[in-house]
């Protein structure tokens, strides 16, 4: 007997490879999206830093407009640089 | 000018003389001349005793009822006469009184004429005592109704009626009516057809045809109603038969009519024979045919008016109850039925029948619908069609408010009346609810309408029925519409949304189409009723599986940089699990060659999606196969286990469930289950107790290709609502441990009240509501994790 396979259909769930589940500033699931955003994935990434530390890009970036002054991490109070 | 007591006795033998009933035995009444009679009358009332005579005359007539003739007329009904007798026993009995009496009548008119003489008395005669009896006179009744008073006394005593009397005279009302139907009838027939010879027997008379008495009942009937007419015993005599015999026809003839048809109005038809048919008869007992005396009588003509508007309070009554016992029925029928309901709309307007309806209606759901044999769908439907129905019949919706509500709570009680509503909301062959979706009016929930009454239209506003529930305004009960009832049967929309979102995934899941063009339209209609944000998991789902579908053709088109072939043509379905529910978790070891061709299409992935990786569902997915024998080539459609199944016995023939079980990490029991499928499919054998051995060679030696779909068993790929509520209770349960740990004891309502502040909050962990919560708890109890004492809940003390 042999077996083809013309076609295999299968399920799977996609995740952001990323150290932490939620997101340390809305506190949503990173495989969900920030609080402002409908869609999650393509629409609402996230963003590393070079801490380390990642967030919703949304989030990030209204935290680090709201900051006057120094533009740090929430997490580890590092300077906030983008990790290329 | 007094009188010697000789004038007097011989005034007064010429009056008794001319005025006892000649029927008394005495064959040559002596002749008196007109003028005798009146100078010895006028010479009683000139000495002020004229008024004895009319006393005198009116007692010998009591006396001779009293002794002749009641008691003979009475006798006549002391039995029950039979029907085809009846005509002619009424007649000759009626006849027979009217004789005896008649001779009394024309002497009450000449009273009548002497009374009018007492009555005006010179004026210089009239003294105190005259003045009263003048004053008497002027009220006095005329002697004729006197008398008619007497005969009804006499003859029909209120309390010593023989039975059998009204039974007769019923019987001979209820056959001339028939009999008068019956010649209006022919009379119409006449004209239209020449006579029908297959009628036999006179359906009026019971006669046969040729020998039909219809024409002398009816002259019977004339002849009876007019000489009871005459002695003033029409009404006394007659009058209940007459009613009863009516009621009877009415009711027959409603009943008849209407049994079983509700698809048009019969209200214009039944006032049309009422009017012509029963008045008319009616009228033709009171009044007499056209033409006659009588019948010109105001008296008579307003007696029968007012009989008439009872009438036809009777018939709308026994419309309207014969409508109501067939309600369910109508209901069930709708839209068809609906001229019934319009007719019984109006009656119920005329008639004091509301609280009968809602009683009976309710008990017929209960019997009829409300028990475990009937499918929740037909439930649903006939609750559908139920406030379909009783809005046309009360648009103020307070007879649905009070039917249904049994109903809903019964709904409640149901553990798939989610999904029905849902399925059927979506569903494109069951025209109802989708019809209503496509409608698209906002969801409208009981708590959202408690807004002030309308102001605008205050010149038109029309107080409820009694009957409402004053805690409701009316305004929620005048406007919700059929999806916004059925969303009420839970009273949230949560519950609803997250079963149609179950529902959603499954189809998605099952049918691995890639076609959302249907699912997307419904999204669309159902978020004009339950809102954007209710529905926006849901969206994002559609979207998933739009994605996946681009995702694919990219991956398969090969331009990707690095791009890693892959042995098997796989497609994915890719889903952003935080938006799907829960789903099911099987374990599924997959053959290598899927492994490594699952892990390329990762790779091309996370190529495409930086900082994405993919995790499958190893146990989700359709395969499509071509398996090859030796004699021939199966193609199948069917579930990754299957598949891998298969698969495994490409390498070895036989295979003991256990061994599979080790190597594909799934439990005996499921594997054995799923085995039975290849055995269907004659591919597998097992030769002994749980060893499978492979059939390369068909007996019946079938060298066709077999196209063979999926199996009918669909899974669902989602964990049942039931596991999923329960992981739902058990986020709550950290939460409670939490509470008493701190607080030690603590009535469910507080722990409610808590866990409503603490842990109800977030779109995802939903609702509990306190019975749930109790339900949840008392397991917990039996599971020895909590303990219940004095009506407060507390954690077991640790090491007891």
């Amino acid at each position: 007997m042999k077996v083809t396979v013309k076609s295999w259909t299968a399920v799977a769930t996609w995740r952001w490879v990323a150290n932490d589940d939620n997101c340390g500033i809305c506190r949503m699931a990173f495989d969900g999206c920030c609080p402002d955003c409908k869609i999650p994935g393509d629409d609402c990434p996230l963003v590393w830093g070079q801490c380390s530390h990642c967030f919703h890009i949304h989030c990030i970036m209204k935290w680090l407009n709201s900051q006057q002054v120094h533009q740090q991490c929430p997490m580890c109070r590092q300077e906030w640089k983008f990790k290329e | 000018m007094a009188a010697s007591s000789e004038e007097f006795g011989a005034a007064w033998k010429i009056i008794e003389t001319s005025f006892s009933s000649s029927k008394k035995l005495d064959p040559a009444p002596p002749v008196i001349s007109p003028l005798g009679l009146q100078s010895a009358v006028e010479l009683l009332i000139n000495h002020g005793i004229g008024h004895i005579i009319e006393e005198w005359f009116l007692e010998v007539m009591n006396a001779d009822l009293q002794q002749r003739i009641a008691p003979n007329f009475l006798a006549y009904f002391s039995s029950s006469v039979p029907e085809d007798e009846i005509g002619n026993f009424m007649s000759k009995v009626i006849a027979e009184l009217y004789d005896n009496l008649s001779a009394y009548i024309p002497k009450l008119g000449q009273l009548d004429e002497i009374s009018m003489c007492i009555s005006l008395p010179t004026p210089s005669s009239m003294d105190g005592l005259n003045t009263v009896l003048y004053n008497e006179k002027k009220s006095r009744q005329p002697a004729m109704e006197r008398a008619q008073s007497i005969f009804k006394a006499m003859l029909l005593p209120q309390y010593q009626i023989p039975e059998s009397l009204y039974a007769n005279v019923q019987k001979f009302y209820s056959l001339t009516m028939r009999v008068h139907h019956t010649t209006d009838e022919a009379d119409i027939k006449a004209n239209n057809e020449d006579r029908d010879d297959e009628c036999i027997r006179c359906t009026g008379c019971c006669c046969d045809t040729d020998n039909c008495q219809c024409q002398t009942l009816l002259h019977i009937f004339h002849q009876v109603n007019q000489q009871l007419y005459e002695l003033g015993l029409l009404e006394r005599f007659a009058g209940e038969a007459v009613t009863s015999v009516i009621h009877e026809k009415i009711q027959d003839y409603v009943q008849h009519t209407c049994k079983g048809n509700f698809e048009s109005s019969y209200l214009s038809c039944l006032e049309t024979w009422l009017e012509t048919k029963v008045v008319g008869w009616l009228s033709e007992v009171y009044r007499g045919s056209e033409g006659c005396e009588r019948y010109n009588d105001p008296n008579t003509a307003t007696s029968v008016e007012a009989y008439k508007s009872r009438l036809y309070y009777l018939l709308y009554e026994t419309y309207t109850v014969v409508r109501i016992d067939q309600l369910f029925n109508i209901i069930i029928e709708y839209p068809e039925s609906e001229p019934a309901i319009v007719d019984l709309r109006c009656c119920l307007e005329k008639t004091n029948l509301r609280s009968q309806l809602v009683t009976s209606l309710k008990t017929a759901l209960e019997t009829r619908l409300l028990h475990p044999g009937v499918n929740t769908a037909d439930i649903l439907t006939a609750y559908i069609s139920g406030i379909r129905a009783l809005r046309v019949l009360d648009p103020t919706g307070v007879i649905l408010e009070l039917v249904c509500e049994p109903v809903r709570k019964y709904l409640r009680t149901r553990d798939d009346t989610v999904r029905c509503i849902v399925s059927s909301l979506t569903d494109d062959s069951s025209s109802d609810l989708a019809d209503e979706l496509v409608r698209g009016e906002p969801l409208l929930l009981d708590d959202s309408c408690q807004g002030e009454e309308d102001m605008a239209n205050w010149e038109t506003w029309y107080p409820d029925p009694v009957d409402a529930d004053p805690t409701k305004t009316s305004k929620s009960r005048r406007s919700s519409d059929i999806i916004s009832m059925l969303v009420n049967i839970y009273g949230s929309k949560e519950l609803f949304v997250n079963e149609y979102r179950t529902l959603l995934a499954d189809r998605i899941l099952s049918q691995f189409n890639y076609d959302t063009e249907k699912e997307i339209r419904y999204l669309e209609l159902l978020k004009l009723r339950f809102g954007e944000a209710q529905l926006h998991y849901c969206e994002v789902m559609l979207k998933d599986v739009a994605d996946s579908k681009r995702i694919n053709s990219l991956i398969h088109n090969g331009e990707l940089q690095g791009h890693q072939s892959m042995d098997i043509p796989v497609n994915a379905m890719i889903l952003s699990a935080q938006f799907w529910p829960t789903f099911r978790e099987d374990k599924l070891e997959l053959p290598a060659g899927i492994k490594s061709s699952l892990d390329a299409y990762t790779k091309n992935f996370e190529t495409l999606k930086g900082n994405r990786t993919l995790c499958w569902k190893p146990h989700l997915g359709l395969v499509s196969l071509e398996i090859e024998l030796k004699d021939r080539k199966v193609h199948i459609s069917c579930s990754p286990v299957h598949a891998t199944i298969i698969m495994h016995f490409q390498e070895k023939s036989k295979w003991t469930v256990d061994e599979l079980s080790v190597i594909m990490h799934v439990p005996v029991s499921v594997l054995r289950h799923k085995m039975a499928f290849w055995q269907s499919q004659g591919l597998l054998k097992e030769e002994s107790a749980d060893t499978f051995i492979l059939i390369e060679e068909g007996k019946g030696g079938r060298h066709d290709i077999h196209m063979i779909d999926i199996e009918e068993e669909t899974e669902s790929a989602m964990a049942s609502s039931h596991d999923q509520r329960e992981e739902e209770l058990q986020v709550f349960w950290s939460y409670i441990v939490g509470m008493l740990t701190n607080l030690e004891t603590l009535p469910l309502e507080k722990i409610h009240t808590m866990l409503k502040v603490f842990a109800m909050q977030g779109p995802s962990t939903g609702e509990c509501s306190i019975q749930e919560l109790k339900h949840f708890l008392d397991r917990k109890v039996k599971e020895q994790h909590l303990i219940y004492a004095g009506g407060v809940y507390r954690l077991p003390k640790p090491g007891s």
